[in-house]
């Protein structure tokens, strides 16, 4: 009787943490770190990619590939991020179209930058991967420079 | 004060006219003016007119004055490696080539300011991704200073190279609409959306005129 009542109260327990962690979960789009990284991201991504992608992220017919959606994307997660600073002039495909109008790096752009890019563009039109961390960007950007100067 | 038969006349004249007037200004077809340098000869005035050009398209067709002849069409000055405002251009040429599509008498003249790079098997590529017909949507390529010269002084547009910079080259975002006698009619910021939505209407008031 005396363990029925132990295994209860441990069910309970086990029940509240599971729901304050869902909770937690919830709460995660009101971080003001988040918020912060969607704004900023928002004002660099109409500033520095917008003339091509376009602001609704539709991209133009086959000279400019789509964000929004995009398979390449969802994929690509790495190649993305390099691509902002580094370019891109590899041929791609996206949502079964190929593309191949080479992309211009921004190498003026800072790590926190291409963070809240990647935030922006993560979180947007229909994706919700939540914040990119810095860190990320970092080692990220470290390992495609290692790539393009090995190619260079 | 009295009002007496003569004012009141005076003042049925008045209404009168202005009935007229809104009446005129409500049927009577605004006109485009005319820009540039103008000449007059006795009772003759000539305008300013696009200079003759030859230039080469997306198809290595030659493109000349003569393709243009009897038509109306839009111009503008662009390279497909820009990243600044060339793709928001592009962008609104789309929109007016597809406003267009019914319209024969209709054309669209894309100039690159960078030849060396957009070669006409690169300009025809783009073209293709872009969806442009070739026989609506000229992208010319010629003589660099042929080109810039024919932007400078019969299009009013700005174009040259310049290294410092990002791209190499300053050119303006204008699109110049263009008449069946190869006159200047308006000249449009083709970056903004709104001044793109006036070209469109514009080019369906220039079409009704003789």
């Amino acid at each position: 009787m005396k363990s029925d009542l132990v295994s209860v109260r441990w069910t309970v327990g086990a029940l509240l943490l599971v729901a304050i962690g869902v909770n937690l979960n919830q709460c995660a789009p009101a971080d003001p770190k988040f918020k912060q990284y969607l704004v900023e991201g928002e004002r660099l991504y109409v500033a520095q990619c917008s003339n091509c992608h376009q602001v609704d992220g539709k991209g133009l017919r086959r000279v400019y590939p789509p964000l929004a959606p995009s398979d390449y994307m969802d994929q690509n997660f790495d190649i993305v991020i390099c691509a902002m600073k580094y370019g891109l002039t590899d041929e791609i495909v996206v949502n079964g179209n190929s593309f191949h109008q080479p992309m211009p790096g921004v190498a003026s752009l800072t790590q926190l930058e291409i963070a809240e890019i990647a935030t922006y563009i993560y979180n947007s039109w229909g994706r919700q991967t939540g914040l990119v961390e810095v860190k990320r960007i970092a080692s990220l950007l470290d390992s495609c420079k290692s790539v393009r100067d090995y190619h260079q | 004060m009295k009002f007496t038969k003569g004012m009141k006349l005076h003042y049925s004249k008045l209404v009168l006219g202005l009935v007229c007037c809104l009446y005129m200004a409500c049927t009577s077809n605004h006109r485009l003016p005319i820009l540039g340098e103008r000449f007059f000869n006795g009772t003759d005035t000539t305008y300013h007119t696009i200079a003759q050009f030859q230039f080469v398209d997306q198809d290595s067709a030659l493109v000349t004055n003569a393709d243009f002849k009897g038509k109306i069409y839009v111009a503008d000055f662009f390279f497909t490696s820009c990243r600044t405002i060339c793709p928001i251009m592009k962008a609104q040429m789309v929109r007016v080539y597809e406003a267009t599509r019914d319209m024969p008498d209709v054309l669209l003249l894309s100039h690159t300011i960078d030849p060396e790079w957009d070669t006409v098997a690169l300009l025809h590529d783009f073209a293709q991704r872009l969806g442009a017909e070739s026989q609506r949507w000229h992208f010319v390529t010629g003589v660099k200073d042929s080109i810039y010269k024919i932007a400078q002084t019969s299009y009013y547009a700005t174009a040259m190279e310049d290294r410092t910079e990002p791209d190499g080259f300053i050119h303006s975002g204008a699109f110049l609409l263009i008449d069946r006698h190869g006159r200047i009619r308006a000249k449009y910021d083709g970056t903004k959306e709104e001044e793109v939505n006036r070209l469109i209407g514009d080019i369906k008031m220039l079409r009704r005129e003789e």
